[in-house]
């Protein structure tokens, strides 16, 4: 099997790095839009996601996943320290509009990566009011209080749609890993 | 996949926390009330929570929007920059390989060698001095002397690489330069501190600098790393640009370390060190500040 694009950044590929801001970049600058107050933050926020990648190259194992769920997940941590950040500041408007999200449909989500097949399969499971939490705290960044501000919903149930959504989609992700579903 | 997750599942307070981590972050109080609870079943179920959320972010991305052009084009120069700054020489002890393989080479008069490039080469000239003075020591003693003059064990010659510049040197380039700035970097309050002096070296123009000390104590970086900070007169004086980590050997003496800014540094008005988790961290807290240096 051939080097992944972050194991040849890792061993000093310099060709490797041009490759993966043309393969990550459109992902990481749309997480990034998304998960910013300001396209400002955004622009900021992608440069210090691509040096978090640079830094975190080595580290990636092809066994826990694809990178590009490593990918995925570097942004959003340096994204989620970035908002905890600025927190202090007026939250998001909770009758701002935001950008419609068009889940993947399960069967055709495998073309983005293999991970994104499975949470696809398990959103469909979700009722839609479990999906909206998910979307609006996962997709927009929305603290749980701004999400219960946002639906008019209480913040306990808010608190319990994303616990069991996001279980169910380790629960899948799990599943395809062991073959055996865990109980939940 | 292999799993050695831990045994047993986290309970509710534990997965509350995680999920909240995982979405939106930890208040520093609940940061340290996960902090007490079991680490390394907290660890394994983050990872899988991280990853869950990671792979939701992908099944709504949708379509996606190529990089602006001129965040693409800074990007690119931020990669030369950090891959250029990785492959100086921080490290001592390959320090103390250059010089050991510089003196071997120089005796056997290689061909002068250029300046700039890559680091790879001389560390496998390194690596092949090391092996074969170790070659040496367990060559079984001379035999005795006989008719046929037999030539002097040799060192195999290295790959005729270039020898990158150390970053003292780089430093000593960068501060002839005319546009280059010199702040005096001094010690804090902090115990850590004392006896801490040296300067920085930044260049406005290219965005490159080294912080240049005695007298930091060393570091395990497993438990904390020192983070180098800009803060930037154009930039809210609340979040100052990380500088990257770095750490301090045991026997480190004088030091030279490069400053991989994270963002571009418009005016800098200081330089900081602080003491941080492994990694360093988005926002400092300030608690431990070792040295500072502002900017005149």
């Amino acid at each position: 099997m051939s080097p992944s694009v972050l194991q040849r950044i890792a061993s000093g590929d310099s060709a490797a790095v041009r490759e993966c801001m043309d393969q990550y970049g459109p992902l990481i600058w749309s997480i990034a839009r998304r998960l910013s107050r300001t396209p400002s933050d955004a622009e900021d926020a992608t440069q210090e996601i691509f040096l978090d990648v640079w830094r975190s190259a080595g580290r990636f194992d092809a066994s826990q996943g694809s990178d590009k769920v490593f990918i995925a997940m570097i942004a959003r941590r340096r994204l989620i320290d970035r908002l905890r950040k600025t927190s202090a500041e007026p939250p998001m408007d909770p009758v701002e509009v935001l950008e419609t999200v068009a889940w993947a449909d399960p069967g055709t989500a495998s073309e983005t990566s293999i991970e994104a097949e499975q949470a696809a399969r398990a959103l469909a499971e979700l009722r839609p009011e479990q999906r909206q939490v998910l979307e609006l705290g996962l997709l927009h960044g929305l603290s749980q209080s701004e999400i219960a501000a946002r639906l008019s919903m209480p913040l306990g149930t808010v608190k319990s749609f994303m616990r069991r959504g996001l279980i169910r989609v380790r629960e899948f992700m799990n599943v395809d890993a062991k073959g055996v579903l865990s109980e939940g | 996949m292999s799993d050695t997750r831990p045994q047993g599942q986290p309970d509710e307070a534990m997965v509350d926390l995680l999920i909240k981590q995982v979405t939106e972050g930890l208040s520093p109080d609940e940061q340290r009330a996960l902090d007490v609870m079991d680490s390394e079943m907290a660890s394994a179920y983050l990872r899988d929570l991280e990853r869950a959320a990671a792979a939701v972010t992908l099944a709504g991305s949708g379509a996606e929007r190529p990089l602006p052009a001129a965040l693409s084009a800074r990007i690119a120069q931020q990669a030369a920059e950090h891959f250029a700054a990785a492959n100086q020489v921080t490290d001592l002890a390959a320090a103390r390989a250059t010089a050991a393989y510089k003196a071997v080479h120089d005796q056997a008069a290689a061909p002068s060698r250029a300046r700039g490039g890559g680091a790879y080469g001389w560390i496998a000239a390194a690596a092949c001095l090391v092996l074969a003075v170790i070659g040496w020591e367990r060559s079984p003693p001379p035999a005795a002397p006989v008719a046929v003059a037999t030539p002097p064990p040799v060192v195999a010659p290295p790959p005729e690489k270039p020898v990158p510049p150390t970053a003292a040197e780089q430093r000593a380039a960068l501060l002839a330069k005319a546009d280059s700035l010199k702040i005096p970097l001094g010690a804090t309050k902090d115990p850590a501190a004392a006896g801490v002096t040296g300067d920085v070296v930044w260049d406005p123009v290219t965005q490159r600098g080294f912080l240049h000390f005695t007298g930091l104590p060393p570091n395990d970086p497993s438990v904390h790393q020192y983070q180098i900070w800009i803060f930037d007169s154009g930039r809210d004086k609340r979040y100052p640009v990380d500088g990257g980590v770095f750490d301090v050997p045991a026997d480190a003496g004088e030091v030279v370390i490069p400053i991989r800014a994270s963002l571009m540094v418009r005016k800098p008005a200081a330089f900081a060190v602080t003491i941080e988790k492994p990694g360093g961290v988005v926002v400092s807290g300030r608690e431990r500040v070792v040295a500072l240096g502002q900017a005149g």
